[in-house]
């Protein structure tokens, strides 16, 4: 097989949803908020993107979807934050009076909602069909270098300025706000803080950094159908962040490495029938049900992760 | 006329959804917290039932009962093995290794039964209709089963003296405990009572249609919907709850389209939460927060 390829994809890969884990330790590791819809801000961000860049469905076509606006890709970029942003104020209210796993189940209901709506509404983006064939951007101007290369390194410097702006955020004396939230919400409030305004904030401040990635996502797969946008996103980040270990985002980075690193060697396993591929690939989905639950009991590298902090219980 | 069809349906609808959730509302109400496994268990029964039933050829209701057995079994192991060592994390840390175990027993039930559609060997009786509503015969054979259930479920928590234990350990765990409730049986007997609830709730997914290894997964959605509009009271919340969320799911036919059932489901939790988050039968101050 072919490690140069190999090594793009999982660079690309881990770039996109280590941006994602980052978000979601923000939201659940920092501030202890249980998200269990995170891949609702990356399929906005994503369909955003491409409903703004797209071409007008024409007549010819097959087509169903009715909004195409052919705008610049930076603008698509912005949009699909701003669509985050928008995503994250509707599901983040809320969050300003529910707790734990009534947080996460509301979460997941709205993510189920709008993956419904996607699925459903034809006139959105095509339904189950979904829309292939999505443009790479500045695809002409980059000639210089391999372009499956390039969007690597895009991808890698989009995660890395992420993971340095969170750092200062969790560095911050906000940062140390939101643990508080996490860990004394009383506390925090009788220091006069109002805990429900930083429930909020950490919605909104984190949601378009998930759509971002959900746009570099479209940039990688160049198609965006439902099938890639399911809970299963939500519980694949979920389990990155719990096998680095939550509460550090070098942890978040480590366990998502992880978790593509194996996802991506598991696919390239040759396989001589189809029942052997999808015995694998159900397997696989075994394996990470079996490491969610040991790396939840034992957490083998809490203490590599964050090693000066208490664990979160 | 097409009103009186859908509510025929939503009864029929509300019969599953009330046998899928009545496992899931006993843990969450004695051991406190959601286990999304539980409709990976219902797939593992419903699968299982198939195998002995149309590949080897078993009676159905030998097949059943195998596959009851089998899931209470493997309900009361999954609790043992896993659940209960990190019990002191929090529903929360549980809700997530939940997540894990329904992964895991959907990756193996897939990997074993593979792609496809199946049914049960279970004759087939044709549908007949009562002043110009149409009635399906395995629908009202749910019904029975549902009622069955809830009376039976309904008895041993109120009669016996494992379902007192388990109904005192529900309420508090410590004062039960330090009453000389044997909170471990107890604790065994709610695992393995939601184990065949779960194993009959996916022997009535069977009856009502076909299979698929993901049939498990839609399912969860609207059983904690159904979980969240019971709230944390009583049995009869349960019940109450099923019947409302079928209702609505299948009257929202008249005005959505077939494919936003789920998001009926899905837009009653929003609700509940937001604005009665102790559920129907819940008392105020009792639950969420």
């Amino acid at each position: 097989m072919n490690w140069g390829q190999f090594a793009i994809t999982v660079v690309t890969l881990v770039s996109i949803f280590g941006v994602v884990t980052l978000v979601l330790n923000m939201q659940y590791g920092q501030a202890g908020m249980i998200n269990f819809g995170v891949v609702a801000y990356f399929a906005a961000g994503a369909y955003t993107y491409i409903l703004l860049t797209q071409a007008p469905p024409s007549e010819t076509s097959l087509d169903q979807y009715v909004i195409g606006l052919e705008l610049p890709v930076w603008v698509g970029f912005i949009g699909a934050a701003l669509a985050g942003l928008v995503f994250a104020a509707i599901t983040g209210w809320p969050t300003l009076r529910l707790r734990g796993e009534y947080l996460a189940l509301t979460t997941f209901a709205f993510a189920e909602v709008f993956h419904s709506f996607i699925v459903n509404e034809q006139r959105f983006a095509n339904g189950t069909r979904g829309l292939v064939g999505v443009p790479r951007p500045y695809r002409e101007q980059i000639t210089f270098i391999d372009y499956d290369i390039a969007l690597a390194i895009g991808a890698l410097v989009f995660l890395v300025i992420v993971f340095v702006i969170f750092e200062r955020i969790v560095q911050s004396p906000y940062g140390r706000s939101l643990e508080a939230l996490r860990d004394d919400e009383l506390a925090l409030t009788t220091v006069g803080k109002r805990t429900s305004r930083f429930r909020l904030e950490v919605f909104l401040f984190t949601a378009p950094f998930a759509a971002m990635a959900g746009a570099f996502y479209v940039w990688f797969t160049t198609l965006a159908i439902p099938d890639l946008f399911t809970a299963e996103v939500t519980f694949i980040v979920w389990i990155a962040l719990i096998v680095g270990g939550e509460a550090s985002n070098r942890g978040a980075l480590i366990g998502i490495t992880l978790v593509v690193v194996f996802e991506e060697l598991v696919r390239t396993i040759p396989f001589k029938t189809i029942r052997g591929a999808q015995i694998a690939a159900e397997l696989e989905v075994a394996a990470l049900g079996i490491l969610l639950i040991v790396f939840l009991r034992w957490q083998p590298f809490a203490a590599l992760t964050r090693a000066t902090r208490r664990l979160v219980r | 006329m097409r009103v009186i069809q859908l509510v025929v349906l939503g009864i029929g609808t509300g019969a599953f959804l009330l046998l899928a959730t009545l496992g899931f509302a006993l843990v969450r109400r004695v051991e406190g917290f959601l286990n999304i496994a539980h409709a990976e268990l219902m797939s593992v029964a419903a699968f299982t039932t198939w195998y002995l039933n149309t590949e080897l050829g078993w009676h159905f209701l030998l097949a059943g009962a195998v596959a009851l057995a089998l899931t209470g079994v493997l309900s009361l192991m999954i609790a043992r093995l896993i659940y209960d060592p990190i019990k002191h994390l929090g529903p929360a840390i549980l809700l997530i290794t939940s997540v894990g175990v329904a992964f895991l027993l959907h990756g193996v039930t897939a990997a074993v039964v593979g792609v496809g559609i199946r049914s049960f060997t279970i004759p087939r009786l044709s549908a007949f209709t009562v002043g110009g509503v149409l009635i399906t015969p395995y629908r009202l054979v749910l019904l029975g089963l549902a009622a069955v259930a809830s009376i039976a479920l309904a008895l041993f928590l109120n009669k016996t003296r494992t379902g007192k234990s388990i109904r005192a350990m529900a309420i508090n765990r410590d004062l039960a405990g330090s009453r000389g409730v044997d909170i471990d049986a107890a604790s065994r007997a709610t695992w393995f009572a939601s184990g065949v609830l779960a194993g009959l709730g996916g022997i009535a997914l069977g009856i009502l249609g076909t299979l698929t290894t993901d049939i498990a997964f839609q399912q969860i959605l609207v059983i904690l919907a159904v979980a969240i509009v019971a709230g944390l009271g009583s049995l009869y919340g349960v019940i109450a709850a099923a019947f409302i969320v079928a209702l609505a799911m299948d009257l929202s036919l008249l005005i959505l389209p077939g494919g936003y059932r789920p998001v009926v489901a899905f837009a009653i939790v929003i609700l509940v939460l937001l604005f009665r988050p102790e559920g129907v039968a819940g008392q105020k101050g009792r639950a969420a927060a």
